[in-house]
């Protein structure tokens, strides 16, 4: 009997439940814009993994993280890079990698919340991530953005610590294709 | 002192034109080569940002001045040798192409740097060209070039003006002063 049972469970398992991962490294993006000298800038980082277990009917349950590579960091300005992945800001050789991690869903609007913690430079805030998911047969499309401040992470020694030249709020934007994780 | 120009002297609001881009420009430039030779890094951001700001209010005097002149006519100058007003002429417009260029040149390296503009943090400007590592050093190289021509010809321009008052004491520099009558 357990194994009819187990294979009447699976069936009955609602379709819109999702096991996804990132289909495709170079199809997604990731982008941040901060302001310098009252300017805003964009930049992005070019590698990072995005695992996301959602079911919209159960959305208190599941999971969405992200790990990013700090060192790919691209603002299209070489200087810039250095000074970002240097000390006064992701020190990147000792903290390689920002991790965000989310356990549970809430409906926002359109779409959803996601409140979580981000591990930036060894230290970990609440951040929220908001975004939409538009289910595909094989690829669903996630976009989102959330909004953070660079001092509370540390990102920022010294001279950058002060906000007069370098704004503190950091907006992230993201657009993800993902898969079934198979 | 007429706003206008009168047949012997320039009118109020083309000296003022003439002598507030002056006085800028004695900032301007050397804001800009001392930006330049700092190290990377805060203070560097600060003064390169203040040079951007300077160059744009030039720019915008630059717009008033030539509208200024196409609606007020200078007075004539001084009799003189043709080969000089020929050369005047020339120095003359050579100066004005520059006080476009030089600003329109530095805009379009930080575009093509992803520094964009800010007119001290009011006001954002828009970005022409898309960040590229390759333009910037071209236009970075014409930056230069172009200040260096700038210093050489309001040398000249400089000299020319002396020698109408000191050698040929023609009254001409009294045209862009105020106070004492011609």
């Amino acid at each position: 009997m357990r194994p009819v049972a187990l294979a009447l469970v699976l069936a009955l398992c609602p379709a819109a439940h999702a096991d996804l991962r990132q289909a495709d490294q170079s199809a997604g993006r990731l982008e941040f814009s901060a302001t310098q000298a009252g300017a805003t800038f964009t930049g992005a980082f070019t590698r990072f993994r995005v695992s996301l277990d959602f079911d919209p009917a159960h959305p208190a349950s599941g999971r969405l993280d992200v790990t990013v590579d700090v060192a790919s960091l691209d603002t299209q300005d070489p200087e810039r890079d250095e000074i970002l992945r240097g000390p006064d800001f992701f020190l990147a050789d000792e903290h390689p990698q920002a991790v965000f991690h989310a356990g549970r869903f809430e409906p926002a609007g359109d779409g959803w919340r996601a409140p979580g913690d981000l591990t930036i430079r060894g230290v970990t805030r609440p951040v929220t991530v908001t975004f939409t998911l538009a289910p595909g047969a094989g690829i669903s499309v996630m976009k989102g953005s959330a909004s953070l401040n660079r001092l509370a992470f540390g990102l920022g020694q010294g001279e950058w610590a002060s906000t007069e030249w370098v704004g503190d709020e950091v907006d992230v934007r993201f657009e993800l294709r993902l898969q079934p994780a198979g | 002192m007429s706003a206008r120009n009168t047949s012997v002297r320039y009118g109020s609001v083309a000296q003022f034109l003439h002598w507030a881009i002056v006085a800028l420009l004695v900032v301007q430039v050397p804001l800009g080569k001392i930006a330049h030779e700092l190290p990377v890094g805060l203070e560097r951001l600060v003064m390169m940002s203040r040079h951007k700001s300077v160059g744009i209010t030039i720019l915008a005097l630059a717009l008033v001045r030539l509208a200024w002149r196409w609606f007020d006519r200078p007075p004539p100058p001084p009799a003189m040798p043709r080969w000089q007003a020929a050369a005047a002429r020339l120095n003359h417009w050579a100066l004005y192409v520059l006080l476009f260029a030089l600003p329109v040149t530095g805009w379009l390296m930080s575009s093509a740097a992803n520094r964009p503009v800010s007119w001290f943090g009011f006001v954002q400007l828009p970005d022409f060209i898309a960040p590229d590592a390759g333009l910037k050093e071209v236009f970075e190289e014409v930056h230069e070039f172009l200040v260096n021509l700038l210093l050489v010809l309001v040398g000249l321009h400089v000299a020319a003006a002396l020698k109408h008052q000191l050698i040929d004491r023609d009254g001409l520099l009294f045209r862009m002063l105020p106070g004492r009558r011609p």
